[in-house]
């Protein structure tokens, strides 16, 4: 039945050549803002949506796809290249990407973001289009409980993954959740920490954070240095070795397969998918692997789950009406002003529609394997040229990309701040990872255990009571137990 | 001599051109701020009523999103734009609430107001399969077992929990109140089961209810909403309230605007308004449209703040 529909759907996305032509533009465009640091898949979305008003629906929805597609795959290639994520969906990317650039193989870390952001994609595709339904119910298994449980396992994960002392990786992860109270809180209707300042009401934005902290921060200890990369070696082919892709290919399958699944849930995104899967693999690798210093299995793992999570985000907003993440919440906007409800009657009332976006999402994934291929070779050459335009380069398109969150000013001093905060960690070895995803997951972690108390009347057993939530708290506790055990065992790292 | 005499032409010349401004008003784009992230129900309803602005404001309207401090810094942005009649932006209920709550100094004397544009009631739902039909079942229930009942609302102090909050004090009903991150998430909960009763604005369940998957116990309203003939208000079902809250939104312009261009905007927008397509899509939306002009508008929110400032002190969140 899918595949008689999926068939049909095809059908009707090749019959029209200007279609195809779309899905390209907007891969394309979403490659390029994508990134860019600072402008996000969101805001790609956003500014070409006016543009889809004039045209079909299909082919206006399908270019916005791309564009998320694109976008999504787009921030990993200024993370690997220049240590500042595109998108916070490409912050995982970063801890084994940048290394790999660093030692002259961002050819091939870039070979391997592109094959393994088209295999996530084109798994989740498929998973969207056989389960898209039965997903959604999943999803909705997720309460308060759960989110605060899942936040709590990503954070003990990325602490045992990128530090070397508990107390400094805690202490990351903590100030960076600390900054995430900052502002309005819609549980008591309060503000926090605002000191009257109208611009932090809203809490300090999340973009001119990643962007202060790791390309504000990249430009201080570049111009400290003046320093050089390694240029790739010459005559590198961008496309990835057989071998490479043999050695990663479970990992981009199972990774996928969580991005699919974290994307399906509403309010996990693509970046809280990238980072489930990169704690997975540092589960499955265990604590001996050289993960984060440019294995490139953890590039493949982030960059499958978060185009795999393109298609899960897009499972509850077209079966549920619900958004799962800010891109989609663009999309079901878009959706409704040409004449669409998404929801639980949208799968029976239109379902051409749906099997010929779902074709479309497939055909945005080989889209974005040649876009990604035939661009890969321009964006690698960025890194040979000289520091001394590079540096201003950055910092330039650091600024513009705080600003154009919200067209705000102070938001450029949010980047320069925390430009300053990263430096001065870098120098002290206090691991940026688990801060920025303390910044991530703070209000996702800090709401959900107030809202799960206040459901409980403050009994704590609420965690351990429901089956999901205590498996996400057990392998929290575990990472943290294995990290210690390794500690013990080991004489302490030199620096 | 020479001085002054320039200076007179100058004077005249910058009075010929505040003149022509006004009669070849809009000569350029004109920016609206909406101060919702896109895609969301502000956002989209803001888009569509200028989808067409070309035929019926007689130039291009774009939409920027300058999100954050729960809409107050895109409304701040609009109080503080250049009064020239080329920014605009939309206007919600949280402007009602920025002073009683304390959290911004912002409100509707610091714009020059164009109209009003919907006035939603809330609405009090269940999940299909819950155990209470009609709301005094719920009602009763709550009394009984005080504390209980988890209600899901879009943030505290906000239309939807002031709308519920009203209520229940009123009749002594205690539910445990939890707040969500807007009203999207609040139905993902009320079909997960992660929270009994969901207060939204009942267009925001029109999807759901034709789905079969969720009940309306009642709208908060004095009188039953035009798109669901078949929800009972709250005094039908037994339970009345004097002054339920609405949520609204409405257009305003930067205070200081000349009159001849502020009259010319009032009239663009009204167009659009009336437009087939902006009813049209209202109508799909389960949206109640509501106009009020100006003067009516102000009024509106004179009232609205003594209500809410009332409601607000009596359930103890304001400052």
């Amino acid at each position: 039945m899918e595949a008689l529909n999926i068939v049909h759907g095809m059908a009707t996305v090749l019959s029209d050549p200007i279609t195809i032509v779309f899905i390209f533009l907007g891969v394309f465009a979403g490659v390029f803002v994508g990134a860019l640091p600072g402008l996000t898949a969101t805001t790609g979305c956003a500014l070409l949506l006016p543009f889809t008003f004039g045209h079909e629906p299909l082919q206006g929805i399908l270019m916005l796809v791309g564009v998320f597609c694109g976008g999504i795959y787009g921030g990993s290639l200024s993370a690997i290249l220049l240590r500042t994520p595109g998108t916070p969906a490409a912050a995982a990317t970063m801890i084994d990407g940048f290394p790999m650039s660093e030692r002259g193989e961002a050819g091939r870390a870039i070979g391997l973001a592109t094959v393994a952001s088209f295999a996530g994609g084109i798994i989740g595709a498929f998973v969207m289009t056989l389960l898209a339904p039965k997903l959604a119910a999943i999803g909705l298994a997720f309460g308060p409980p759960e989110f605060f449980a899942l936040t709590l396992f990503g954070l003990a994960m990325i602490v045992a993954v990128s530090a070397d002392s508990l107390m400094l990786g805690v202490l990351a992860a903590a100030i960076g959740m600390w900054i995430t109270t900052i502002g309005f809180d819609p549980i008591a209707g309060s503000s926090r920490y605002t000191f009257g300042v109208r611009n932090l009401l809203g809490g300090v934005e999340l973009i001119p954070i990643l962007v202060g902290l790791f390309g504000v921060t990249q430009v201080f200890l570049r111009s400290e240095k003046l320093l050089v990369f390694p240029k790739s070696a010459r005559g590198e082919t961008y496309l990835p070795t057989w071998a490479d892709l043999v050695l990663t290919k479970w990992t981009a399958v199972k990774s996928a397969l969580i991005g699919v699944f974290v994307g399906s849930v509403p309010g996990a995104g693509c970046d809280i998918a990238a980072f489930a899967a990169y704690s997975e693999l540092k589960r499955s690798e265990g604590p001996e692997s050289d993960l984060g210093q440019g294995n490139p299995k953890g590039i493949v793992a982030p960059e499958a789950a978060n185009n795999a999570a393109t298609s899960g985000a897009l499972i509850p907003m077209l079966s549920l009406g619900v958004p799962g993440d800010a891109v989609t919440a663009v999309l079901l906007g878009a959706l409704t002003i040409h004449g669409f409800e998404p929801g639980p009657v949208f799968f029976t009332t239109n379902l051409d529609l749906i099997y010929a976006l779902f074709a479309g999402v497939i055909l945005a994934q080989l889209a974005l394997l040649i876009v990604g291929l035939s661009l890969t070779g321009v964006f690698a050459r960025l890194i040979r040229i000289d520091q001394r335009v590079m540096i201003p380069v950055i910092m330039f398109l650091c600024m513009i990309g705080s600003y154009s969150v919200r067209y705000s000013v102070f938001d450029m001093f949010v980047a320069l701040l925390f430009g300053c905060i990263g430096f001065l960690f870098e120098k002290t070895r206090i691991p940026l990872s688990p801060m920025l995803l303390g910044v991530v997951l703070g209000t996702l972690s800090e709401q959900n255990l107030r809202r799960s108390l206040i459901m409980s009347h403050g009994d704590l057993l609420i965690f351990i009571q429901r089956p999901v939530s205590l498996l996400l708290i057990c392998g929290a506790i575990l990472a943290i137990a294995l990290m210690l055990l390794r500690g013990r065992s080991k004489t302490p790292r030199s620096q | 001599m020479e001085i002054c005499k320039s200076l007179m032409i100058g004077i005249s010349l910058g009075l010929v051109a505040g003149a022509a401004a006004a009669q070849d008003y809009p000569a350029k784009d004109v920016t609206m701020i909406v101060p919702w992230s896109a895609g969301g129900g502000t956002d989209t309803i803001a888009r569509s009523l200028v989808s067409q602005a070309e035929t019926c404001f007689g130039a291009n309207i774009n939409v920027v999103n300058k999100t954050g401090a729960v809409g107050a810094i895109g409304m701040g942005a609009t109080s503080t734009a250049r009064s020239d009649g080329y920014t605009v932006g939309l206007v919600t209920f949280n402007l009602s609430t920025y002073g009683l709550l304390g959290q911004a100094d912002l409100s509707y004397g610091d714009f020059d107001l164009i109209q009003l544009i919907n006035q939603s009631p809330g609405a009090i739902t269940v999940a299909a399969n819950s155990e209470w039909e009609t709301l005094d079942d719920l009602m009763k229930y709550t009394q009984e077992n005080p504390g209980v009942v988890t209600v899901g609302h879009a943030g505290t102090g906000g239309a939807w929990h002031l709308s519920a909050a009203t209520l229940a004090k009123k009749y002594d009903a205690s539910f445990n109140y939890v707040p969500f991150d807007g009203s999207a998430n609040v139905r993902t909960a009320l079909l997960g089961n992660h929270v009994a009763v969901a207060t939204t604005g009942i267009d925001e369940m029109k999807q759901l209810l034709e789905a079969g998957e969720v009940r309306i116990l009642a709208v908060n309203a004095l009188e039953r909403a035009d798109a669901f003939p078949d929800v009972p208000t709250v005094s039908e079902a037994g339970y009345a309230i004097e002054a339920p809250v609405y949520d609204w939104r409405g257009l305003a312009a930067p205070k200081g605007i000349d009159d001849a261009v502020k009259a010319k905007i009032t009239a663009g927008f009204k167009a659009c308004f009336e437009s087939e397509n902006f009813q049209a899509l209202a109508k799909e939306k389960g949206l109640p449209l509501v106009y009020k002009d100006p003067a009516e508008f102000e009024t509106f929110l004179a009232d609205m703040e003594t209500s809410l400032g009332a409601a607000i002190a009596d359930l103890g969140i304001g400052k």
